[in-house]
């Protein structure tokens, strides 16, 4: 299965309804989690920076109810964006959250105290979609 | 307040004997006052220390020798996130020194310089102390990542994000009183301070790591300059313009709203701390900064206060 293709996509709508492994970490944090999915209804694109494609993930009352790949996010409610090296970095299992920390998947558009609030769920729904086995 | 004239005077040899406590209450005795830029830049060139002047040769027998596995881990697991944040700090302030007046910019120049200190300060404990491996400042950064909790990710990651927002127009009033928000009254006035009195009372108690409890405690005065810096500019920016006191509020009900996920737990209690007193200490340190600086809050964001929870750094 090739990076950023639309089998990819669908992949990735999977595994972020199914969620990451949730072995070695409390429960209460996935706990967190499902309270700020409930019901959450939003639009992320998150995108390569060289190539400007991006995976467009359309979230619906807490459920992905379409992914798709895109050169267009402008109807996303958050576009977020990293280089190569950073996704190469999280496909061979770099941490989520280091990437928002250090910034190296940045915010585009979009609310940032809105995108905030939920943020471990976009950083476990990022962990999942990275994990998915994948070629260049 | 002879104490605290002690405080504002010592050398790095004199903030050794100084208790965490005096040191606190440094902190917050002119937070009503609140000096202006220039004299907080006065105090900087006064109070300034060198990191390099440190001697850690007791507190690495102290790491191997009297501290139990279980005091090392939750030591390591809590100062993890200030290894980080420090760093995280120095390269995100440049941008708020872009706006504001020409006495803010130069006392913020000093307060980067305090950030990067305390970078190194934190580099040589976990490379001289602990024994994390790497060559350069990145290395040591990358071989303790793991321990940092979300109660640092969050806040310093919207910290990063912020600072991108405010790059666009460094003088939106707005994107500065979010930044401002998150940094000097959330960051600096209640996670930092918080760190400090749970570690440095570890070590005052113990009587272990004198290099750490010098070189924090330093750290520490300085963040007195830092919060002082941020409550003035805080009170300023609503009292010139009280629809930015709305600005204050949503930033709080994000980083409340954040603050009780962690996914991993420690053991505070082996540093002497219970969940309860961790709950209290982040509260009071949010309280003291509201009321001081006369920030109202709606009854909502007052019920997510009331039930902040005791996750510093998964405690």
């Amino acid at each position: 299965m090739r990076f950023f293709t639309p089998e990819w996509a669908e992949a990735a709508r999977a595994a972020v309804n199914a969620g990451p492994s949730q072995d070695g970490k409390l429960p209460s944090y996935w706990n967190w989690i499902d309270r700020a999915r409930t019901g959450y209804t939003a639009t992320w694109a998150l995108g390569v920076r060289e190539s400007g494609t991006y995976l467009v993930l359309t979230w619906k009352d807490g459920t992905c109810a379409d992914a798709a790949i895109t050169s267009d996010p402008s109807l996303a409610d958050f576009v977020l964006a990293a280089g190569e090296a950073t996704w190469r970095d999280l496909r061979e299992g770099g941490d989520p959250g280091r990437a928002v920390m250090y910034r190296g998947l940045r915010l585009e558009r979009g609310d940032v105290l809105a995108f905030f609030r939920v943020i471990y769920f976009f950083v476990e729904s990022l962990a999942a979609l990275t994990r998915l086995p994948t070629e260049d | 307040m002879t104490e605290l004239s002690n405080v504002a005077d010592s050398d790095l040899r004199g903030i050794r004997d100084l208790d965490i406590d005096d040191v606190l209450a440094y902190v917050h005795r002119d937070l009503k006052r609140l000096p202006d830029y220039t004299e907080l830049y006065k105090r900087y060139l006064r109070q300034r220390w060198d990191v390099y002047e440190l001697d850690f040769s007791q507190d690495i027998v102290d790491w191997r020798e009297g501290m139990s596995q279980e005091e090392r881990d939750a030591f390591v697991g809590i100062s993890a996130g200030f290894h980080h944040g420090e760093r995280q700090v120095e390269v995100e302030l440049p941008v708020f020194m872009l706006g504001g007046s020409e006495e803010s910019k130069i006392y913020m120049s000093s307060q980067i310089e305090d950030e990067a200190r305390h970078t190194v300060f934190f580099d040589r404990f976990y490379r001289e102390v602990v024994g994390m491996p790497g060559d350069s400042v990145q290395e040591v950064l990358d071989a303790s990542f793991e321990h940092v909790s979300e109660t640092f990710v969050g806040p310093f990651g919207l910290l990063a994000y912020q600072a991108d927002e405010l790059r666009k127009d460094p003088e939106d009033p707005a994107a500065r009183v979010r930044y401002g928000t998150t940094y000097f009254l959330w960051i600096e006035g209640v996670l930092a301070l918080s760190v400090m009195k749970i570690t440095l009372t570890y070590c005052r108690e113990r009587g272990f790591l004198p290099g750490y409890y010098t070189g924090f405690t330093a750290t520490c005065r300085d963040e007195a300059r830092h919060v002082q810096f941020g409550m003035r500019f805080l009170r300023d920016s609503v009292q010139e313009d009280p629809r930015l006191l709305l600005q204050i509020h949503e930033t709080l009900r994000t980083i409340l709203a954040i603050n009780g996920a962690t996914s991993r737990r420690l053991a505070l209690e082996s540093l002497g701390w219970t969940p309860e007193e961790v709950r209290r200490l982040m509260i009071r340190q949010l309280h003291m900064k509201l009321v001081d600086v006369g920030i109202a809050l709606p009854p909502d964001i007052q019920d997510m206060v009331a039930r902040i929870e005791p996750e510093l750094a998964g405690g």
